[in-house]
């Protein structure tokens, strides 16, 4: 993932704000970044333009060397489908399907038979320690058991990337350690590429790269050597 | 966009059970809605065909045959001769028509009556009592004394109006006098044998019916002045009209269908048909209201799931699609139960009817017809799809604001509504 001269201003009185303010980035396949920052730094902003979810001012963004900022609505729904994982805050599960369905759903739309859907869906619970619970509604789930399904729908798709904007917030320490001991366990055996915004120090200590931003720039950027 | 639809379906169907308590009751809104216009339609055409088949038959059928200007002279000198007559006939046979169809030769003279009491207007109409009988119907419900019968010559059967206005019984002699076929003044003496009661002032004061022979000889003619048919059911109207209008175009005889020859009725039909249209659209919009409302609001609730959906790849089109299938469902499901509610309460009034009588005047008349307090559905293909087909669009256009609603939302910050 590649961005070059990346500007958000979002038009708002009495003056516009600078979301995001001219970065050039680049995330090679297999990483796993976090993005910190304190609140405004254009976190969530860079991940949403990263993800296709809103248009940059001006710049580009490159995902996979495919040039993103001027596709059409359809093509950054169909990029965000096939080489793009989302995984947020909370409320992150569609409420009227189950676990398992949640899960697969990127599959579905990516019209994978059901029957390897399932399969690879089971293989995963299994793997991130949420087997027993596929017939279970978001209500019936403890908020680290939501996130991990999160996780798994965002991974199972087999995407580029991953953009999970701060995923531990809104949980406990023990929970928070062990989601991210999924997603660090994921990165390594399928090279799954994970960024991060967060405030959380377990991500950044836990990152093996950590950009931070101060008002919609790259203040730092360190990645651990080895 | 077509492979994903039975997903997009899919996910609909779920979103619906997930608010089944309002998705149940904007679909019972719908429901009733739908029911009470199949109610509120079937019992209007009920009531419009009553009142078609009160006046054709009191009037001059669903479809007359005349002499050429006839219906503007009224004159004897303008009537159908024998053969004119044998091909009214012919021509109403040929139309076709899978059930039967009566068929009633007439002559008419407007003249006066007369009694020691005084002297009246008079509509007189010489028919045959057993043709007759069936087609007005004036002689199965008998006021007083009985009706014409084959063997009668100088009888009248009259009016209850007509007898009190005259100081007539039954046995009573009362002279007729009208314009013959010659042109001179021509008096018949005729004898009461009994009276009926309409209720239309128009008929209970005027009408005399005398044996069609009696007429003939009486006014010097041989054919008639009318051929007047009944159908089983006036929508045949079109149809016989323009067969018959084909069949005697070569014999010089006129055709008018019921809405040409009482006026006064085809208007009375279309005025209360216009009323009850402005009732179904109170009903659409109703509809309408609830089928924006629930799907509506269902957006306002779902944004973040909606900016969701966008994040995991539906574009703003799939997004959009989802809730309007959410509206469309519940269209077609409150349609299959608004429909089989109607028909289960249109069948409760098929066997009992709509009694109103405590909200009508008794007798109440207008346009030569009695209105009939007790109403009963009449199944209307066509008004009935018509009114189906209104919901569906109704329905269908509800649910297209909400789903534009949907697919214009910014999925970066539905995502973050909390």
């Amino acid at each position: 993932m590649r961005t070059e001269h990346l500007w958000k201003i979002y038009p708002q009185d009495p003056r516009p704000v600078e979301a995001v303010r001219g970065v050039d980035l680049t995330v090679w396949r297999g990483e796993f970044v976090a993005m910190a920052g304190p609140s405004g730094s254009g976190k969530t902003t860079m991940l949403n333009l990263v993800g296709g979810l809103t248009r940059p001012t001006r710049g580009k963004v490159w995902i996979e060397g495919e040039e993103i900022s001027a596709l059409s609505d359809r093509r950054l729904a169909d990029l965000r489908m096939h080489r793009i994982g989302f995984v947020f805050q909370s409320y992150n599960l569609l409420p009227v399907l189950s676990a398992l369905e949640n899960a697969e759903f990127t599959l579905l739309l990516q019209g994978v038979p059901a029957a390897e859907r399932r399969g690879r869906v089971r293989e995963l619970f299994r793997e991130i320690g949420l087997e027993g619970l596929e017939d279970r509604r978001p209500p019936k789930l403890s908020g680290g058991q939501q996130q991990r399904v999160a996780v798994a729908r965002a991974v199972l798709g087999d995407p580029a990337l991953v953009l999970a904007d701060e995923p531990t917030a809104n949980l406990d320490s023990h929970t928070a350690e062990a989601l991210l001991d999924v997603m660090e366990r994921l990165n390594r055996t399928k090279g799954t590429t994970f960024v991060f915004s967060t405030h959380d120090p377990r991500v950044m200590e836990r990152a093996r790269r950590l950009i931070r931003l101060v008002d919609g720039q790259i203040e730092s950027d360190h990645a651990e050597s080895g | 966009m077509r492979s994903r639809l039975p997903t997009l379906a899919w996910l609909a169907l779920r979103n619906l059970g997930r608010e089944m308590r309002r998705a149940a009751l904007t679909a019972a809104a719908m429901a009733i809605g739908l029911a009470l216009l199949i109610v509120s339609r079937t019992l209007s055409d009920g009531a419009h065909e009553d009142w078609i088949d009160s006046g054709v038959r009191l009037g001059s059928g669903h479809v007359v045959f005349n002499a050429p200007g006839y219906r503007d002279s009224e004159s004897l000198e303008d009537r159908l001769s024998e053969d004119q007559v044998e091909a009214a006939f012919a021509a109403v046979e040929g139309a076709g028509l899978p059930e039967a169809v009566l068929t009633s030769v007439r002559v008419s003279a407007r003249g006066l009556a007369s009694s020691p009491d005084g002297a009246i207007p008079a509509w007189i109409l010489g028919v045959d009592p057993a043709a007759e009988l069936p087609f007005s119907r004036l002689g199965t419900d008998v006021l007083e004394g009985r009706y014409l019968e084959e063997r009668d010559r100088l009888h009248a059967f009259i009016g209850q109006g007509m007898a009190l206005r005259l100081g007539l019984r039954i046995g009573s002699r009362m002279v007729l006098t009208a314009q013959a076929a010659s042109g001179d003044i021509e008096g018949q003496l005729v004898r009461v044998v009994g009276m009926f009661r309409t209720s239309v002032p128009e008929m209970d004061d005027v009408l005399v019916h005398i044996p069609l022979g009696t007429a003939r000889d009486w006014l010097g003619v041989e054919g008639a002045t009318s051929v007047a048919t009944l159908l089983p059911h006036s929508t045949f109207t079109g149809q016989v009209h323009q067969a018959a209008a084909a069949a005697v175009q070569s014999s010089g005889v006129e055709v008018t269908p019921w809405e040409e020859a009482s006026p006064e009725l085809y208007s009375a039909v279309r005025i209360d048909d216009a009323g009850d249209w402005a009732f179904h659209l109170i009903l659409f919009a109703i509809v309408a209201l609830a089928i924006l409302n629930a799907v509506f609001m269902s957006v306002l609730h779902r944004k973040r799931e909606l900016g969701l959906l966008r994040a995991l790849g539906l574009s703003s089109r799939q997004t959009g699609l989802v809730v309007f299938l959410e509206g469309v469902l519940v269209t077609a499901a409150s349609g299959v139960i608004g429909v089989a509610l109607g028909f289960a309460l249109v069948w409760i009034f098929f066997r009992n009817g709509l009694d109103l009588t405590g909200l009508m005047p008794e007798d109440l008349s207008f346009a030569g017809i009695v209105f009939n307090p007790v109403m009963y559905p009449v199944i209307d293909v066509r008004h009935l799809t018509q009114s189906l087909f209104f919901i569906a669009v109704i329905g269908v256009s509800a649910s297209v604001f909400p789903a534009w609603q949907a697919a214009a939302l910014d999925p970066a910050e539905s995502v973050k509504v909390e």
